[in-house]
C-alpha cells in the first residue's frame, strides 16, 4: 500500500499551503487548550502540589490519543513514520535542561505555549512571563557559544522506546501507555493523600 | 450563562490529541511554542543589529531570510487565535494577576518575568518545551521526552517550597 501521511513531507500540499495550513492547526491547538483550563496559571502550577491534576490528565489522555492513531495509522501503512519529525534526543542537556525549566515553571505558573493563550485572555503574569521569554532567548543566544560542548553531549539521534528495550513501534506503543497511566496514577495517588491531610 | 465551561481534562486531552495527530498527519510536526519566541528574539535582534547573523546559534534562524517566515511561528499565531476566541465565546477575557490572596502584584509580576527567562534558555538546551518536546515527544515514542518531562516534573515539586506563599489557595 502506498503511504500518503504526512501530506507535506509526501510532497501531497507545497510549503505555502503548509503555511496557511499551520496558522487553522494551532487555532486548533489555542481553542482547545483555552477550553482545557490552560489559559491560566491558577490550573498549571497547583500541580507541583499535587492539588490538581487537570495537566497531567490532559497530557496523558493527548499522549495516547495521538500515539494510538499514529500506530494504527502505521500498521495499516497509511502513515510513513520516518517522516514524522522526533527531536534528537540530548541526554545530559535534556536532563540539566528540564531541571531548570522545572524551576522556572513553578516559579512563573507557565510554559511556552499555555502563556500564548494566557495574553489572549489578558493575563498580566502572561505577558510578563512572555517578555521573559524574549530575554532568556537574547541570554541564551549570547552564552551559546561558551556551553556549545554540554548543549550537544549526549547525543542518541532519534531514540525511540523501541531502540532503548528492543521490538518495534508496538512496544514503543505499550510502553508509551504503560509509562502514562504510571505517571497519571502515581500523581492522583499523591493528590489523595494531599486531599486527606488536608491544607496546611 | 455558565460561568464556567471548561471541557473536562479527559475530554480536551482526547480532543487535543486528534488535533495533534492532524498536525502530524498534515505537516509531518505537532505542536510547538517556544521556536516562536526564539525566532522573534532573533529576528528582533537582528533588525537592531544585523551582525547578530552571525551568532552561533541563532544564525541558524536567519540564514533562509526573515526568521519568522517558519511553520511553528505561524502555528504560535493561530494558537493565540484560536485561544482568543475560545475565550470570547465563554467571556472569560479579563486582566488579572493570577496569585494567592493577599500577595504582592510587584513580586509575582517579578516571578513571572523571572521565570521567562529561565524557561526560555531551558528550552534551548531540551530543543522545545512542554509542546514541542514533551508533548509531541511521548506521542511519538521518543525516549527523550520522558527524560524531559520526568526532569521538569522532579525539580518542579523539589522547587515547589520556595514558592509556596505565591500560589497558597490558587486552584
Amino acid at each position: 500500500m502506498e503511504t500518503v501521511l504526512p501530506l507535506f513531507s509526501n510532497g501531497f500540499i507545497d510549503s505555502n499551503l503548509n503555511y496557511i495550513l499551520a496558522v487553522g492547526i494551532g487555532i486548533l491547538f489555542g481553542f482547545i487548550l483555552e477550553r482545557g483550563g490552560f489559559g491560566t496559571s491558577a490550573h498549571i502550577a497547583p500541580v507541583f502540589y499535587f492539588k490538581s491534576t487537570i495537566v497531567p490528565k490532559i497530557m496523558v489522555s493527548a499522549i495516547i490519543t495521538t500515539a494510538t492513531l499514529i500506530l494504527l495509522g502505521t500498521l495499516f501503512g497509511y502513515i510513513d513514520f520516518s517522516q514524522i519529525f522526533i527531536p534528537t534526543t540530548y541526554l545530559w542537556p535534556y536532563l540539566v535542561g528540564g531541571v531548570i525549566f522545572g524551576l522556572g515553571m513553578v516559579m512563573s505558573g507557565w510554559c511556552p505555549g499555555t502563556a500564548v493563550v494566557g495574553i489572549a485572555t489578558l493575563k498580566i503574569d502572561a505577558i510578563f512571563f512572555a517578555l521573559g521569554l524574549l530575554v532568556g532567548m537574547f541570554f541564551y543566544f549570547d552564552i551559546y557559544q561558551y556551553i556549545i560542548d554540554f548543549a550537544n553531549s549526549g547525543n542518541l539521534g532519534k531514540f525511540t522506546i523501541d531502540k532503548l528495550v528492543g521490538g518495534d513501534i508496538r512496544i514503543s506503543y505499550l510502553v508509551t501507555v504503560a509509562v502514562s497511566f504510571g505517571l497519571l496514577l502515581f500523581v492522583m495517588a499523591m493528590k489523595n493523600i494531599k486531599d486527606k491531610q488536608g491544607e496546611n | 450563562m455558565k460561568e464556567n465551561n471548561y471541557w473536562s481534562p479527559v475530554i480536551a486531552g482526547i480532543i487535543l490529541g486528534i488535533a495533534l495527530f492532524i498536525s502530524f498527519m498534515v505537516a509531518g510536526q505537532g505542536m510547538g511554542a517556544s521556536g516562536a519566541f526564539a525566532r522573534a528574539t532573533a529576528q528582533a535582534t537582528f533588525t537592531v543589529d544585523p551582525s547578530f547573523a552571525q551568532n552561533a546559534y541563532a544564525g541558524k534562524y536567519l540564514k533562509h531570510g526573515n526568521a519568522l517566515m517558519n511553520w511553528t511561528v505561524l502555528e504560535v499565531a493561530g494558537i493565540f487565535i484560536g485561544g482568543l476566541i475560545s475565550a470570547l465565546l465563554a467571556r472569560r477575557i479579563k486582566p488579572e494577576i493570577t496569585r494567592a490572596k493577599g500577595y504582592s502584584s510587584g513580586k509575582r509580576l517579578f516571578f513571572a518575568f523571572l521565570g521567562g527567562v529561565i524557561v526560555a534558555a531551558a528550552t534551548r538546551l531540551t530543543r522545545g518545551c512542554t509542546s514541542g518536546q514533551a508533548l509531541d515527544g511521548a506521542a511519538t515514542f521518543s525516549v527523550g521526552a520522558w527524560i524531559f518531562m520526568l526532569a521538569v516534573f522532579g525539580s518542579g515539586f523539589l522547587f515547589s517550597f520556595l514558592f509556596k506563599k505565591q500560589w497558597k489557595g490558587v486552584e
